[in-house]
């Protein structure tokens, strides 16, 4: 992952009153949301949708 | 039945076992059609997620910390268990969610949530440790911090994060073996008491839904 992204810099953080986090953990976050609501929307593949039976 | 067997503990045990868990509820070959949805699939992301940690620590202890910091393929494995590390945690948070929010101690099934919700609990000393068990100065850093933390909790007295060689021990075997152990308990209880259904819907909705052939005119069919 070095390679890909330069790491040799001081860790960015969001700070807000006493809340602080840092941006890795907070793309983490997002990211988690993000996937919580995609597998609650996009329909699951079926049987019945690709020919087969239950 | 013979008067020996009828006192045998091991005839009791087999009874009971089979009682709450019949082979065709232990090995399922059939689901209820609720569970053909992505936010299902986060418990088996979990368990798969899981089974790639212990293969890859199993290897990394076989081989010690000169093997995973100094060759390439050690390297390699090193990054396969930090890897499926952070994707078991981020699978297992997303399961813990979807869970929360259908409620899934609904139906006598308080004992799954509450052990899935010891595993998520056990999991964080256990990559704890594990961060502290990488002989660098990362792991230096990471337990000196976490010493403190535990002092000001005032736990520090029960172990002793700067003790490699314990918290090692309780990398490799003490909380992997407790949470492999807690998971297999997970498991059996959700065999036994079968994945949680959805909330019911309003009457107006549910109309929509069967007039639609959405999955719970599936499920009112079955």
């Amino acid at each position: 992952m070095a390679a890909i992204f330069n790491l040799n810099h001081h860790p960015s953080y969001v700070h807000w009153h006493f809340f602080q986090l840092s941006v890795s953990n907070l793309v983490v976050i997002v990211l988690m949301i993000v996937v919580f609501i995609a597998a609650i929307l996009i329909p699951f593949p079926s049987r019945r949708a690709t020919g087969g039976r239950s | 039945m013979s008067v020996s067997e009828e006192r045998s503990w091991t005839a009791a045990v087999r009874k009971r076992a089979v009682g709450a868990l019949p082979p065709d509820k232990l090995l399922p070959d059939k689901q209820p059609s609720y569970v053909a949805s992505w936010i299902y699939v986060f418990g088996v992301l979990s368990l798969s997620s899981l089974a790639v940690i212990i293969l890859s620590g199993t290897i990394l202890a076989l081989k010690g910390p000169g093997w995973w910091h100094f060759t390439g393929v050690g390297h390699f494995f090193n990054s396969i268990h930090l890897w499926s590390v952070e994707l078991f945690f981020f699978v297992m948070v997303i399961h813990l969610w979807g869970k929360y929010f259908m409620a899934a101690w609904r139906g006598g099934r308080k004992a799954v949530w509450i052990t899935g919700s010891i595993t998520f609990l056990v999991a964080i000393p256990c990559a704890l440790t594990g961060y502290v068990s990488q002989q660098n100065f990362d792991a230096q850093w990471i337990s000196t911090q976490a010493k403190d933390a535990m002092n000001a909790a005032g736990i520090g007295s029960f172990f002793n994060l700067l003790n490699f060689g314990q918290m090692y021990s309780y990398h490799i075997l003490l909380l992997p073996a407790a949470v492999v152990a807690i998971v297999i308990g997970h498991i059996l209880l959700v065999r036994k008491h079968g994945v949680v259904p959805p909330f019911k819907v309003p009457a107006a909705t549910s109309q929509a839904s069967r007039d639609g052939a959405g999955p719970e005119a599936e499920e009112s069919a079955s």
